[in-house]
């Protein structure tokens, strides 16, 4: 059977992580680049979703906004990502054993199923959206704003839990 | 290059030991919910500016004017700076002699100053009319607002640690 925990403590003793965890520079480049990439992800998704919801950029067409919001949304989240993930690399241990960590992740996976509701199900007559937006297009921009500020505030409550 | 090289020990020493940067000081989670709030507006504040940045240099929404953009997004730029402020001026109160020695911190509140001193001239003037669009002017203006406003980031991100 997999052992999660194990698995962690097999990764905090890896020679990779090891070196992440002693060495001064890395930590702090790959969090500035984590926090860089936060700027981009989420400030443009926060957009989005304020557009879903009628409060910001009104007058742009809502599937200009997804259109041309996306591809930066989704590269932000990808240097996201790849730096979070290194970050976790470097004290996995600490990580497995913060509430905050643990929260942020399954808030992370919600966000995911969200984006992944709204192509499936909401998005396909985006065209009459600028005449009538759907209730279920505003509903997935609160989830997503609150999902998302929510994995902020967990990430950075992780430095200190 | 410190503040605490510029200004007077005492000033800091105010800031941080009596009301209220005492209070920000000792409250057990004042600073961490501030500085949650810090990050939240950052998001939000470099959101805008990267939206109507790259349109000038001409990524991201191309379908809308550097016009249209920077009017539907100027008025959250301004509220993102104010919250940046409102909730940094605490973060500084309650650390505020350790920051007088920290260099990071320092070039911060340059790059801040540029920050600001550029949007309300060249980048306004980039902004308000589609002049800047495809133009030097354009480019210019947003490259130097990203480098100033990312600079911001980097160096407040070095403040913990540096």
């Amino acid at each position: 059977m997999f052992h999660l925990l194990s698995f962690v403590q097999w990764l905090n003793d890896t020679r990779i992580s090891v070196y992440l965890r002693e060495s001064d520079w890395p930590f702090p480049i790959i969090e500035t680049i984590h926090i860089l990439g936060l700027g981009f992800s989420v400030g443009t998704v926060m957009w989005l979703d304020l557009r879903l919801l009628g409060l910001a950029m009104r007058e742009a067409p809502v599937v200009d906004v997804i259109e041309q919001l996306e591809p930066w949304a989704i590269g932000g989240f990808t240097v996201m990502f790849v730096s979070g993930s290194l970050l976790i690399l470097s004290e996995p241990l600490k990580c497995y054993n913060t509430v905050a960590f643990r929260i942020k992740v399954v808030l992370l996976i919600l966000a995911a199923l969200n984006v992944l509701y709204f192509h499936k199900r909401v998005m396909h007559n985006v065209d009459e959206w600028d005449r009538n937006m759907p209730w279920r297009a505003k509903m997935v921009g609160v989830l997503s704003l609150v999902l998302w500020l929510g994995v902020v505030i967990a990430g950075r409550w992780t430095a200190y839990f | 290059m410190t503040f605490g090289r510029i200004l007077p020990g005492w000033f800091f020493s105010l800031c941080e030991y009596t009301l209220p940067g005492s209070w920000f000081k000792n409250a057990r989670w004042f600073f961490a919910i501030d500085e949650t709030f810090h990050i939240m507006a950052l998001g939000m504040l470099i959101g805008t500016l990267v939206i109507v940045d790259l349109r000038l240099l001409g990524f991201g929404m191309r379908r809308q004017s550097v016009a249209e953009l920077s009017k539907y997004l100027a008025p959250w730029t301004l509220l993102g700076v104010a919250l940046m402020i409102i909730t940094g001026v605490p973060l500084f109160m309650s650390e505020a002699v350790k920051l007088s020695r920290s260099s990071p911190f320092f070039y911060k509140m340059i790059f801040l100053i540029c920050a600001v001193t550029l949007h309300f001239t060249l980048h306004r003037k980039a902004t308000t009319s589609n002049a800047g669009q495809g133009s030097g002017l354009g480019r210019l203006a947003a490259s130097l607002s990203l480098i100033c406003w990312l600079g911001v980031a980097l160096a407040g991100r070095a403040i913990a640690f540096l």
